[in-house]
Formats: C-alpha cells, structure tokens, sequence
C-alpha cells in the first residue's frame, strides 16, 4: 500500500492509495461544510437531488442503467457529522479491469468521470435545479427525518446526543429538519448548491490498483476543471474540555419492549494526545468483551445482551449503551455508575491494560484490509490535520501505563442519563 | 490437498477431507494483515427433531437450543469464558447461529496460533453446569427482547409464519423466553454429541497462509473423534401452499415495512446454483433499481430506496424475499403480480437480460474484497452442498429461455404473501 495526497487547486486534494489487493476502485468524494441550523437540512437534501439526474445521464433510471452496464457499479451518498462538520460523502465502487471478461474500456475513468459528473454537473432544467426533483426529494427527505424512530437503539442514541448539545451544532440531526424543508425550493436550493460548490473543502480519495497516473487523469477531466480555487469554509475539529456539574436525567417514552439506556460521558481535558490514553480507558470500561460493563451489567448481573461505550473523540465523550428490561433502570444504572467509580480507584491491572493495546492495535493493523476504512481514516486525518502512520500510532498506544488511564478516569463525569422506555 | 482454482476472480481453493470427517477450506490471500477463521457445524435452530447415531427413538428438543449451546460453548471448566480469553489477545472473536449452521470465528493481525489454541479447545470441549445454563437465561432473554424491537426482524418472521405450515424456519432462531427456560445442560450436552462431530463439521479459514503449514497446525489441534455417522434429522411434510396470503403487524415505526415472500420448492441438486441466478436475474428486472416498476414506485412516492431481494434455501425450504419501506404497500404487492403477468407474456428484454446479467457477475466479484465475507461465504455454502466458485462458472451458462421457464414455474401468483408491519 502506498498513500500519497495533494493539493490538486487551492482548498481541493488528492489522495490515491495504491493497493493490489482488491478486486475493485473505489473513489470517494467528500464534501466538508460547517454544521449549522440553517443549512443542516440543505446539505442534507443534496446528495439526494444530485442522484437524480446529471447533465448527461438526466434520470435515476438512465443512471442505473449505466451502473449496471459498468458490471453492476455502485455509487453511493452518504452523510456524516465530524466534529463540528457536515460531511457529504459520494462514492463509485467498479471491478478493476483485470477481473472483467473482456477489456473494453478503462473502468477507473469512467468511473471517475461518472461521479464527478454527478456531483458538480446536476441536471439543470430552466437554468436552476428540476423542480419535480426537488418536490420529490424533499418528500423523501421528510420521511427520512421522521424514519429516526425506527431503530430504537439509534434513536435513544441520538436523542442523547442532542440533549447534550442543545442549542449547539453537533446536538442537530444530520438529516437537518421537517419545518426547515418548507422554505426549501429549487431556487434557492441551487444558490446554496452553487455556494457550497465554491466554498466547501473537497477531498478526493482514489483506492486501487492505479496503472496511471491519476493526477494527470483529474487534470485532464473537464468537470474537475470547471472547479474553481477556494478557501474552504469549515472547522478544524479542536477538542475542549469538558465538565459537568449535575446529571441531567432525561426519559422518553415509546412503544417499546426493550429499554435503550444510554449515558453520556463528558472529559474533562484538552491535549488532543490523550485520546491514545482514553481510546484504553474506553476499552476497560466498555469497548470490548473483557470491560467492566460487559462482565459486570451482562455476564455477571444477566441484565443486559447489549453492554458497551463508545469513544466520541472529536467530541470528548464517552457513550455508555445498554439494553435492559425496563423495570431494571436503577439497578442498570447503579452497577455502571460503580463501574465508573471502580475505574477511578485504578481497580483494573496492568494485564487487563496489556491486552486492551493488543485489541486496539489490531484493529488499527488492519484498516488497510478494508478500502472504505482506510479512506475514513485517512480522511479523518486529513480533517484534523495530525498526521500518524500505522506505525506511529502502535507506539504511541504501547506508551499508555495505568496511572495514565486512571488520570482519564478522574476526568469523567456524568452529563447525561438517557432512558427509552415504553 | 484439492487445489481449485478460479480463473475468473484470481483465487484459489485448498481443500481437504481429514480422517475424522472434518473439512477444511483454505483461502490464502496474499498481502493481507488480517486472518480469519470461521468453524462451522451443520445443526442450525431447525434441527430440534432428530435421531441421535445408534439410536432409535426420535429425540425433540425445545426451539433455540442450537443458539444457546453456541452462547454456552465459551464456557470452560477452569473457569475461564473463552470469549474473554481470545478478546485479551487481541483477537476479535464471535458466533453466530441460523436456521441451519451454528459457527464460531474469530479475525485477528496478531496471535493467531494462540488464539487457535484457546479457538479449538473451546469448540471441542463443553462446560455446561445448571448454573451457568440459568445464568444464561436473562442475557438471551434480553436478546429475544432486542429483536422484538426490530421491526425489519419481525416483518421478515411474519413472512414465514404465512408461508410455513410446518417447517421450522418460521420460527425465531433463538427459541422464546418460554422454550429456552426449558432448556438445561443434559439437553445441552446430547444436542453437542450429536452434532458436534467433525464429520458434520467444516472449517474455512482465509488470510496470508501457505496452505499445507495451517493445515497441519489445524490438525494437530484436533481431538480423536471418530465419524459418528448419519443423524436422521426429521421434519414434518410441508404443502406446497401457503398458510395465508397476508399478514400484519402494529409497531410504532414511521413508515409501513413489506416482505413479499415467494415459497418455492426446495431446487434439486443439479440447477440450484444456475436456478438461484436465475432468480436473482429475474427479481432485478422486475424491481431492481433501473427496472420499470421501481421507477413508477419511486415516482408515485410509494419507495424510496430499491427493495432488497434474497432467495434463502437449504435442504428443507426454499422463498424469495423482497423487503423495504412503502406508503403503500398493498398497491405495491399488486403492481408487482402485474409485472410478473407482463413479463411471462411478453418475454424479457434481451438488452434487459445481458446488462442485469453483467451486474450481477461484478457482484460476484466484489464478494472477493473480504476475507471474512469469503469465508462465511464458502461455509453457509458449503453446508448447501455448494462451491462458491460455481456462482462465477454457471453465470455465464444462463440463458434466456431458462430465465423464463423458472420465471414461470417460481413466481406463482398463490404461492406470494405480503407482511406488513406498520403504526
């Protein structure tokens, strides 16, 4: 594997990962913008529109057919909070031609002129976007937003989230908001396309086996061309401190069988280096089979199947997740606040540190395994602009002792208590 | 060692039948950091009916004692849960049940031999106490419980439950809170001896590997086993009807959820791979993403992302499943029956049949990326008496007129149920 980046124009890279080891090319394209109120449910809506139509290929349907035609390529969009960044995601996944039947035409670009085409080259009907597009996407996008309750367990997850945010960027959610469609119109929907098209930091991400240079290929791409040079408008995720003085204990109730218990962490600590420190403290506490929440809410009490924490890095929290039955809630909830307690007082021991570094550096060994993974990682670096390879980032990990983790330990608090019940 | 080899996607299979009935499948990858093996025995949730070798009497179990000796076999007598020991090195263990295989996998970077040590120790040798099978009985409880939230897991249940009279596929794999407080370790320990012989066994195992060397690492892990021959496994006869046309279900969700469900009968040995591509060719013309119907679908308002479409089979049962999201789904499920009447008269398009054809060969394909997609994939086929690699081979042996003749014969009107769940 070989990982290079570039600035191909001002506010645009390049990043190409040279792999033999798949049977596919997969680009990505990523769209960064600052998370914001008024345009959350716009960047939303998008991704939507741009897969219905481009200037040559005007119908989802001739699309799909293309797609098929290329040996069933995918493309994909997709939408994520990082930070305190909206992310568009656009990506085609094709077989690499040395796996096709007959060598016919160079897969990697037309795959590339394909998405690029689509995402910077809609359909344009009366000189703005088509209006029936619009009118259908943002039906669909309202479905979309008021589909948030069909998962319980995400659901539960995200509300525990934005009761920790309320009134910031990072408590909304990704798929913006039903009353914001309303005003939303193919008008003013393609001024805002065209500003986020000028503005937004644009990462282009190309994994596989590259014959070519792609430089030269990007270079000599129409569409890419018509780009223009940009200072992009978003926010370099930075991480603060974290306290809270009191638990905020909220309930929703829903037609449920199940309860979703989900209690988020604050930590209280700015130096982006301890997250190596607290990726450890995570794991003990609830990241894998071996954490205090795993052997202690499920193996030992038998309360819960599901008994885990997630690390928020960007964000400096913690997420406790657990399904229980209802009538359980204090007794859940008294068992992981004394998991929580347990790990200050450093009642884990070194070998139970040990072993947390062996399932942490294998999962980092093998993000080049997986093309998406790696592209997310190396995105993810590009965002925050630290730059560590594999081996650097197995060092640094090996580094953590215990004193480390029980300093993290100490600078947990509880924010917020998060219970769905019926 | 058997070597076949793949032209097409560029793999190799090594594979052998060891003397105690046990068969290993090896599918070397060169370059990747990651390894994974994945060890698997025919005994699914269906198989609670069955007569043990040597014996004669049938024995029945409860429904979903399969799953629950796979969450019971990490257990051991020293004390240690095998899943914590494999998790301290480093290594990402799991298991899984189904309708027909239970299996037990683990990937790692590092520690591989030592995690194979703990892996087979494991999986050859049970624990079971009356305590730690009652401890067992909340975790899984909750599991249960879980899954009654998912409204994707009960309409896809229901679907069964309308096609099924008496075959236990439409049953929940993990049994209910009611059939699993009956289970106890006696009952674990007969349904482990009977089917957790090597000769009802297979092992895959992917990675950065010389074949002949995790061969013999593998076999010098084994305990002595001998064959224990066939375990007579019974089920009831299952009409060719189905039970009822719909089904329906409340839950709070933002938008009804479908499964068509098609019941089929179960395909012979010689055409069930050509017959399952035959399928998957066909349920993307009617509905797939560049299709008519999805088109008239997406701009009536009635879906908004492309159905999934499946066709499960073993040995015992054979559907077609068509889920997602609809406003409507009853108008859905009748445009559909319409679309198959169009298509059986009319014939397919030729241009239609060799694109979907070229798609579904690039899908082929890409399953290649994963080594742990490879190597579910060899095993769940496998226990069908299948060769992945057929899939790539027999694509391009299909024909239009075979197409339309399973076109015919599997998409029966009467043989179709819809299962709705919804507010």
């Amino acid at each position: 594997m070989e990982y290079n980046q570039i600035e191909i124009k001002k506010g645009i890279k390049l990043h190409t990962i040279q792999t033999n080891k798949f049977k596919t090319n997969l680009i990505a394209v990523m769209l960064t913008t600052e998370l914001s109120k008024e345009n959350v449910t716009k960047n939303a809506l998008i991704p939507m529109i741009l897969r219905r139509g481009t200037q040559k290929l005007k119908t989802q349907e001739e699309i799909n057919k293309k797609l098929e035609e290329m040996y069933g390529a995918s493309i994909g969009c997709g939408l994520e909070k990082t930070g305190d960044n909206q992310v568009l995601k656009f990506y085609i996944e094709s077989v690499n031609d040395s796996f096709l039947p007959q060598k016919s035409e160079n897969m990697l670009k037309t795959s590339m002129q394909m998405l690029l085409e689509m995402i910077f080259e809609p359909y344009i009907e009366n000189d703005t976007l088509k209006k029936q597009y619009v009118i259908q996407e943002k039906e669909n996008l309202k479905q979309i937003i008021q589909g948030k309750i069909d998962n319980k367990s995400r659901y539960a997850l995200d509300r525990c989230i934005e009761e920790m945010y309320k009134n910031e960027p990072y408590g909304l959610y990704k798929y913006g908001y039903v009353e914001d469609l309303e005003d939303i119109n193919e008008k003013n929907l393609y001024e805002y396309y065209k500003y986020l098209m000028d503005n937004c930091k644009i990462d282009i991400f190309v994994s596989g086996i590259l014959n070519e240079d792609i430089k030269t290929m990007i270079e000599k791409n129409d569409t890419f061309n018509k780009l223009n040079d940009r200072t992009p408008q978003y926010i370099m995720p930075e991480i603060k401190e974290k306290k809270s003085e009191k638990e905020n204990t909220i309930q929703d109730s829903m037609d449920v069988n199940q309860g979703k218990l989900i209690i988020g962490l604050d930590l209280d600590f700015n130096q982006e280096d301890l997250r190596y420190d607290t990726m450890i403290y995570n794991s003990l506490l609830g990241g894998s089979a071996n954490s205090k929440l795993f052997q202690n809410v499920r193996e030992k009490a038998s309360l819960a199947y599901t008994a885990s924490s997630s690390y928020l890095r960007l964000k400096n929290n913690i997420l406790i997740n657990c399904g229980i039955e209802i009538e359980n809630f204090e007794k859940a909830l008294n068992i992981i606040k004394e998991q929580i307690e347990d790990m200050k007082k450093g009642d884990f021991s070194e070998v139970d540190i040990e072993n947390a570094k062996k399932g942490i550096i294998d999962a980092i060994k093998s993000i080049d395994d997986e093309q998406d993974t790696e592209i997310t990682y190396f995105f993810g670096q590009e965002l925050s602009n630290i730059k560590i390879d594999i081996k650097g980032y197995e060092e640094r990990v090996s580094k953590v002792n215990k004193k480390n983790v029980i300093d993290i330990a100490n600078k947990v608090s509880i924010n917020t208590i998060y219970f769905l019940r019926n | 060692m058997q070597i076949i080899e793949n032209s097409k996607v560029k793999e190799k299979l090594y594979k052998e039948k060891l003397e105690n009935g046990l068969t290993v499948m090896i599918i070397p990858k060169k370059g990747f950091q990651k390894k994974y093996i994945i060890w698997g025995t025919n005994y699914g949730s269906n198989d609670s009916s069955f007569i043990v070798p040597g014996e004669n009497n049938v024995t029945e179990v409860p429904k979903g004692v399969a799953h629950f000796l796979e969450h019971k076999l990490f257990e051991q007598e020293n004390g240690v849960n095998s899943l914590d020991a494999l998790t301290a090195l480093g290594v990402n263990a799991n298991a899984y049940t189904t309708n027909n295989h239970t299996a037990y996998l683990y990937e790692c970077t590092n520690n591989f031999y030592e995690a194979l040590d703990e892996f087979m120790d494991y999986v050859q040798n049970p624990y079971f106490t009356d305590e730690n099978v009652e401890k067992e009985k909340g975790i899984i409880g909750q599991e249960i419980m879980m899954y009654d939230d998912y409204p994707e897991w009960k309409v896809y249940l229901n679907t069964l439950e309308a096609m099924y009279h008496n075959n236990p596929v439409k049953l929940d794999i993990t049994g209910t809170i009611e059939t699993i407080g009956k289970i106890d370790k006696d009952i674990l320990y007969k349904c482990y001896n009977t089917f957790y012989n090597p000769s009802n066994m297979a092992m895959v195992v992917a990675g950065d590997f010389e074949p002949n060397e995790i061969l013999e690492e593998i076999k010098k892990r084994l305990i002595k086993h001998k064959p224990n021959g066939e375990i007579k496994r019974i089920y009831e006869d299952e009409p060719k009807e189905v039970v009822k046309g719909k089904i329906e279900q409340n839950m709070e969700v933002s938008k009804p959820l479908y499964t068509i469900g098609i019941k089929d009968v179960v395909p012979d040995t010689q055409t069930k791979v050509k017959k399952h591509i035959a399928i998957e060719i066909l349920l993307n013309i009617l509905i797939g993403s560049s299709s008519n119907l999805y088109k008239q679908l997406y701009e009536m308002g009635n879906s908004y992302s492309v159905p999934s479409i499946e066709y499960e089979f073993d040995k015992t049962y054979a559907h077609i499943l068509i889920t997602g999201q609809s406003n409507n789904p009853e108008d859905l499920f009748e445009m559909f029956k319409q679309k198959v009447k169009e298509i059986k008269d009319n014939g397919i398009n030729k241009d239609e049949f060799e694109r979907t054809k070229k798609m579904i060969y690039g899908e082929y394909i890409k399953e290649y990326n994963d080594i742990v997609d490879i190597s579910r994939m060899f095993l769940s086929d496998y226990f069908k008496g299948i060769n992945s690699f057929e899939y790539i081979e027999e694509i391009n042996t299909i024909y239009i007129e075979f197409v339309e003749q399973v076109l015919k014969e599997v998409f029966n009107d009467k043989k179709m149920v819809l299962s709705v769940v919804k507010n």
